[in-house]
């Protein structure tokens, strides 16, 4: 098969390719093979377009089924040919690849890109689905790394800008020295840690959107500064108030370190710090001691009231997380109001 | 009469980008967005409700995102809905448990204890016990007595009456500044009656009607005359769920102290016709439809059409295109009328493409639109409303098309009925 590449704007490959998307004819036979335009994913690739800085190094890949020929070399050995395309019954060739980036570029004013093109001639349909299969089946990458990676980058698209927020934050934690989760907290990079990263970032996302961490949320600096450092002092007073069940445990044999306790217990953090304005780990230890006694993170069982669970019955899903947290706020709810009426 | 309005994070974004259709740079969902009493000059509403239905709780996720039902629990009701009451003086925050989101169930998943909690974090003014729906009613002269009902109603009965009891008891810890409400809930007139009855002898001075939503406006008119019957006319009456706002007269009539409803705001988008309200000269609710020009990429309906690949989606973004740019034109009088409504129905067109339709009753379908959107265009009500909405949004609240204009429709929508309402008490 021939494969060749060339320069072109946008409005030159509407001419000569097309998106054709899988359907059915009236006979029921199915033609084209595209997907549907991603609207979402259209508008971050020209949110990106528009800025100053953007480039597209990837090609759009158009494939021929006839009505396109090359020429031979005009000289003997020369590496450039001269690419025929017969366009008086339309665009003959098929988008292949790049297609949510070729719509994006035709939405887009102001600006007239120059993309890369490769193209290729294919003799039967057939050929060029088997093309269109094995350009599209790439495996993304796993999510956890990209999670890891986009602290690094700037300028991101702002679904990805929260998690971005919640991973530096994450990273902090984890190599800051008098950080309370230093090298604890499992990444991609640090498989020996026992806190996943993603449940980390669960936490400071919440918080971000509706607790402690609003105050500092769209200042990296300051989160990095104050938000890190309001963390870090709470799990501090988590380990020192529920040692037993935190020191040398794992997810396995411990509810405190898993998803379920570390989510509910970042609930915590935002109650005590909203309700009696703790900062340091000696005012989250003062919260927390509340729960002793009522807790059943590695043995026994939650009295949750209406029902009992057995410390390892507690899953990570968000009905348990609910239920776990309802629980914890209650107990603290009313130790704070008895204390009240106390003094 | 005062006019509660139902919640359920009805915001939009003030920086959202109608040109683009793209929330303003940089925004946070509901710290940068608006609620209606915030957007508004002047709040279109005399209180909030808020359901536990819509918050969610330990066992039932409701509408609320988990961080944002912590925060509704920790705060409570006012500051989550930024409605202080040093803004909003004498207005109601008032919760109910939002029967209709358990309806299917045996029993309320709340109790008396648990909803008292919720509305003692919440900080609400007014709170309603946990009652269970019952979908039956009798027609007059029908009424069945308790044994004549089936269990299930009978069991709704009396666990609507059961948990007002407790729910009397544990609300009164709450202070001073609450009010319990005890609800009703009944399958005839009488049931109701008697409920009403029991209720006020339990000590509440304030009752709400449940149940009302299917009901036509004679059975509510017979279900108020009722209550009014049965009840001592220092116990105040409020009615959940009020679909039927063109009816104001019939709770003036009974002395209905305030009444909730979702329905200007959710006309905008969920009626056929009715989306866009005004005020005649006369004092009567007028309405407009709304010019449907969907997102191509985004609408069901054309996506399904470009799955089965009969509809090119490049196409289909030309005509919507087509159509925005019509209307806009239109607005700004650098179009006919004509010109503006021939690119709403080309789209139109694709849009209801249907084979299956013959080609004169295809044709008879789109002039009856055409003359539907012709009189939204041709009055140019957006130009006649003085509300922020209309200000900023001019013909774009009146695109029925994305949460942001539509919800601003809505709230357009709340502020003519409150106009409407509080003209309607001065005789
Ligand atoms: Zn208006």
């Amino acid at each position: 098969m021939t494969v060749f590449t060339f320069v072109a704007k946008a409005g030159d490959i509407s001419r000569i390719a097309r998106i054709e998307r899988a359907g059915r004819d009236g006979e029921g036979l199915l033609t084209g093979f595209q997907r549907p335009q991603i609207a979402a994913h259209i508008r971050e690739i020209r949110d990106y377009l528009e800025k100053p800085s953007a480039i597209l190094p990837n090609p759009i890949v158009v494939a021929f089924l006839g009505r396109a020929h090359l020429e031979p070399p005009a000289r003997p050995g020369a590496a450039s040919r001269r690419l025929v395309i017969d366009v008086t019954d339309g665009p003959p060739g098929w988008i292949v690849d790049g297609q949510q980036r070729f719509t994006a570029l035709a939405g887009l004013h102001g600006r007239d890109f120059e993309v890369l093109v490769s193209g290729f001639l294919c003799d039967t349909e057939e050929e060029l689905q088997r093309q269109f299969i094995l350009i599209n089946n790439t495996r993304p990458l796993p999510k956890a790394l990209v999670y890891e990676l986009l602290p690094q980058v700037g300028d991101l698209p702002p679904r990805m800008s929260n998690r971005s927020q919640a991973a530096l934050l994450t990273e902090a934690l984890n190599y800051r020295t008098g950080s309370a989760l230093k090298g604890l907290i499992k990444q991609q990079t640090n498989p020996k840690g026992v806190i996943r990263d993603t449940v980390l970032q669960r936490v400071i996302m919440n918080s971000l959107s509706d607790g402690a961490l609003r105050l500092y949320a769209g200042d990296d600096a300051l989160l990095l500064d104050k938000g890190v450092g309001l963390i870090s002092e709470y799990w501090h007073a988590v380990r020192t108030v529920f040692a037993a069940d935190w020191d040398n445990k794992t997810p396995k044999d411990s509810r405190l370190i898993h998803g379920t306790g570390i989510v509910a217990l970042g609930y915590v953090m935002d109650y005590l710090n909203g309700v009696t304005g703790a900062e340091t780990r000696d005012e989250f230890a003062k919260g927390l001691r509340l729960l002793r006694g009522k807790t059943a993170w590695s043995d026994g069982e939650w009295d949750f009231g209406s029902e009992r669970r057995r410390w390892n019955g507690l899953q990570n899903v968000p009905a348990d997380v609910r239920q776990l947290t309802f629980y914890l706020l209650q107990v603290i709810k009313t130790e704070l109001a008895a204390q009240a009426r106390a003094a | 009469m005062r006019f509660i309005f139902a919640d359920s994070l009805d915001t939009i974004d003030p920086g959202y980008d109608f040109l683009a259709d793209r929330n303003g740079a940089g925004r946070t969902i509901h710290r940068d967005d608006q609620y209606p009493h915030e957007f508004l000059d002047d709040a279109p509403y005399d209180g909030i409700l808020v359901s536990r239905g819509i918050v969610g709780d330990a066992r039932h996720p409701g509408k609320y995102s988990e961080a944002q039902l912590m925060r509704f629990r920790r705060e409570g009701a006012r500051r989550f809905l930024r409605y202080p009451e040093t803004r909003f003086p004498g207005s109601m925050m008032m919760g109910d448990c939002g029967a209709f989101t358990y309806r299917n169930l045996p029993a309320p998943p709340y109790s008396a204890e648990d909803t008292a909690e919720f509305y003692a974090d919440g900080g609400f003014t007014h709170g309603c016990s946990p009652d269970h729906l019952i979908f039956d009613f009798d027609e007059p002269g029908a009424d069945r007595s308790i044994t004549d009902v089936p269990e299930d109603v009978r069991n709704r009965y009396e666990i609507t009456l059961q948990n007002a009891a407790e729910f009397y008891h544990a609300g009164s810890r709450l202070g001073g500044g609450f009010t319990p409400m005890g609800v009703i809930q009944g399958w005839s007139t009488a049931s109701m009656a008697d409920a009403a009855r029991s209720l006020a002898d339990m000590g509440y001075d304030y009752l709400a009607i449940g149940g009302t939503v299917p009901l036509k406006i004679d059975q509510i008119r017979r279900v108020l005359a009722a209550m009014r019957n049965a009840l001592p006319s220092r116990v105040r009456l409020h009615l959940l769920g009020f679909g039927k706002i063109e009816e104001l007269s019939a709770l003036e009539e009974f002395g209905v102290t305030s009444f909730d409803t979702t329905s200007p705001l959710l006309r905008a988008f969920k009626d056929a016709k009715k989306n866009y309200w005004m005020r005649t000269p006369s004092g009567d609710l007028s309405y407009y439809t709304a010019i449907r020009i969907p997102q191509a990429t985004e609408n069901n309906k054309l996506k399904q059409k470009a799955l089965e690949g009969s509809l090119n989606q490049e196409d289909a973004r030309l005509l919507e295109d087509a159509a925005l740019k019509g209307v806009r034109a239109y607005a700004a009088g650098g179009a006919t009328l004509e010109q503006g409504l021939d690119a709403v129905m080309d789209y139109w067109a694709a849009l209801n493409w249907d084979e299956e339709v013959s080609p004169s009753r295809r044709a008879d379908a789109a002039a009856k639109q055409r003359k539907v959107y012709a009189d939204t265009l041709t009055d140019r009500p957006w130009e006649h409303c003085g509300c922020r909405v209309c200000r900023e949004a001019g013909v774009e609240a009146l695109i029925f098309r994305t949460s942001n204009r539509n919800k601003r429709r809505g709230i357009h929508n709340l502020h003519v009925f409150h106009t409407h309402l509080s003209e309607f008490r001065q005789p």
